[in-house]
């Protein structure tokens, strides 16, 4: 009992941490229909660079913490501007593979400003253990579900609500018609792409916290596809719901399969649901299915 | 197709012809002969350098007949290399089998996996194809690195290649292995483009609805692509297998797949000589880089921490794939093209 509520609460917030990173996914998606497989490597080099701040450079974390979110809008901004703008209405593989191009850079500037390749975060949250009855947690998994939580809401407000938001909801739902109203189409874009850099960042924060900084993140990155796949490309409701449960998913499965199957199952649930998911649903549980015309 | 001026075509064959004038055959045939000769005036390095481009153009080519041609994106392709590698070492090492099982077994095996993997291609593309073969390359290492029949993280030794009693132990000798496999895969390549085959593979890339409607079987037509794509695939990985002589499921990562892409979109994609454009020019960058650049940067740069130089390397190769996106898209093929037109032409310009 106390092993199950222990994966629950690990995975639950491992979970939102994906869902978080898919939600960078969801908005460029919606906004510019690009593909952006480098966020793997956004989270990474977040993680890094908050690293620097607070290890290398020891600032606080308040100073600290608004200079990251800074550094991921302007790495948001550099890749829309210089390598999706001159690419707008090309065919979906150049985007697709520009954004690997852009990954694979990303991965370099990582080796050669930080070749040591693994390292740990300071402490962020405190130390001592929580008792949820009989299962003892640590509490940084309370805090990064709370955080999460509070990101979530703060997202939608600023979508309900602020104009920027409202725009990029027009965006997402008919271009030509937004550029009509006088919308600039091109700052939305960019807008978006600040915005997933900065709420990938914040995964990444979040997530190297808890597991230290490593090159697994890349690959953190790549598993929040599967929360994307399982909720629907173009949903935020979707993705949000479907990171807790790929997060279950995966804690679960990791604690109980391993004896049954080889080690580290965990780390492949994720990608076998991406199959699962594309042979039964492609779409999702909450994506729009795209009719076609010829 | 230009031809020369003066050059007709008088029945279809000839129309059809690859090799048309007596330069075209001149040409090919001193190219052939240089080739062949070419451990005659190089040494072991850049032989080995030579195999090493060899094997990547055969994966490189197959990747480009599933990507380039029928449009199915794949960006798992290291994943499909490894099962063939991996089929090749089991079928040579632990059952002793011959080398020809070995490697067309590798292809065989890797072309089955490929279909599966394939098999969402039938309902999604783009993204969600991209985001399936993704999945298939990290599945595909966790279970070469946690079955004990691959050896696991400890990795598998396989013995040299050979037919008969030939062994290929030396660098020449598989280089001649190596290179007679890739010909033969490029003239497979550039003839498959040409068929029904190929043709039903461009229809489905352009607009697959339209193909469906006019005809073309989706599914058998899709997952050929992915057999046809991962068999490449296999065949390269049991050659990398035996040139290598050790395998280990890091030399399968992810960003190799990435390299993979870039290749053949540097090359050039769907046209028959971009592969061979991108794998050179990717490999002889790549061993530039690391023999020449990173080291001369470590010992310039000391007191940076170790090891910050071999982040060039990518750094590079990822700018190079961006750059040529946004400059280039149609690859060094496009740029060959005009070059001989131009050549064609001279001194005219049209």
């Amino acid at each position: 009992m106390a092993e199950l509520l222990q994966f629950v609460i690990t995975g639950l917030s491992v979970g939102m941490v994906y869902s978080l990173i898919a939600l960078g996914f969801v908005l460029v998606w919606k906004s510019s229909s690009v593909a952006n497989l480098a966020l793997g490597q956004i989270v990474l080099i977040s993680s890094w660079f908050t690293y620097s701040m607070l290890a290398q450079a020891e600032l606080p974390v308040y100073i600290a913490f608004p200079l990251v979110v800074l550094f991921a809008m302007f790495l948001g901004w550099v890749i829309e501007r210089f390598a999706l703008r001159p690419l707008i209405a090309q065919p979906i593989l150049s985007l697709i593979a520009v954004t690997l191009g852009i990954g694979y850079f990303i991965e370099g500037v990582i080796t050669f400003i930080w070749p040591w390749s693994v390292d740990a975060l300071p402490r962020l949250f405190p130390r001592e253990v929580i008792h949820i009855g009989p299962a003892v947690i640590s509490q940084e998994y309370v805090w990064v579900i709370v955080i999460c939580l509070v990101v979530f809401v703060l997202l939608t407000v600023f979508f309900r609500y602020h104009k920027m938001g409202i725009a990029m909801r027009a965006t997402a739902d008919d271009q030509m018609a937004v550029q009509a109203c006088g919308i600039p189409v091109t700052r939305v874009f960019s807008t978006s792409w600040m915005f997933a850099c900065c709420v990938a960042a914040i995964g990444g924060i979040l997530i190297s916290s808890i597991g230290g900084i490593t090159h697994g993140l890349v690959e953190t990155g790549l598993k929040a596809f599967s929360v994307v796949i399982l909720g629907g490309l173009d949903s935020f409701a979707g993705a949000i719901i479907a990171g807790p449960i790929i997060g279950l998913a995966e804690s679960l499965g990791g604690g109980y399969l391993t004896p049954y199957i080889w080690a580290g199952v965990k780390d492949i649930i994720p990608f076998v649901i991406i199959i699962i998911v594309m042979c039964i649903k492609p779409y999702g549980l909450f994506g729009e299915e795209r009719i076609e015309r010829i | 197709m230009s031809l020369p001026c003066g050059t007709r075509n008088y029945n279809y064959a000839e129309d059809m012809g690859i090799v048309r004038t007596k330069t075209h055959w001149v040409l090919l045939i001193a190219f052939l002969v240089i080739l062949f000769t070419a451990p005659l005036y190089f040494g072991n390095y850049w032989l080995g350098v030579f195999n090493l481009i060899g094997i990547t153009l055969i994966a490189a080519i197959g990747l480009n007949i599933l990507v380039g041609y029928c449009g199915q994106l794949s960006i798992g392709h290291a994943g499909f290399i490894a099962v063939g590698a991996y089929t090749a070492a089991i079928l040579t090492n632990r059952l002793e089998m011959p080398f020809l099982v070995g490697l067309i077994g590798a292809g065989v095996v890797s072309g089955l996996i490929g279909i599966i993997f394939g098999l969402p291609s039938v309902r999604v593309k783009g993204f969600y194809l991209a985001i399936t073969t993704i999945a298939a390359q990290f599945i595909i290492i966790w279970v070469i690195n946690h079955w004990s029949l691959t050896g696991g993280f400890v990795g598998i030794k396989v013995p040299y290649a050979s037919i008969g009693g030939l062994v290929f132990r030396s660098e020449s000798s598989q280089f001649y292995l190596i290179i007679i496999i890739a010909a033969l895969c490029v003239f497979f390549a550039k003839n498959l483009a040409r068929t029904k085959v190929g043709r039903a593979f461009i229809a489905i890339r352009d607009n697959d609805l339209a193909a469906e409607v006019m005809g073309v079987n989706l599914l058998y037509y899709k997952l050929l692509a992915f057999f046809i794509g991962c068999f490449f695939a296999g065949i390269a990985g049991a050659l990398l297998a035996h040139w290598i002589g050790f395998l280990n499921a890091e030399q399968f990562s992810f960003t190799e797949s990435i390299l993979y892409v870039g290749m053949i979109i540097i090359g050039g994609l769907g046209t028959s000589i971009g592969p061979i454009f991108g794998v050179i020019f990717i490999r002889i960058l790549q061993q530039l880089l690391t023999m020449e650049l990173v080291p001369f940067l470590e010992s310039t740069f000391t007191n940076f921490p170790a090891g910050f130089a071999t982040g060039v390397t990518p750094m590079l190769f990822g700018l190079v794939i961006v750059l040529f996106l946004i400059l280039e898209p149609r690859g060094l093929a496009h740029r060959w093209a005009l070059f001989k037109s131009a050549y064609r032409l001279w001194p005219f310009s049209y």
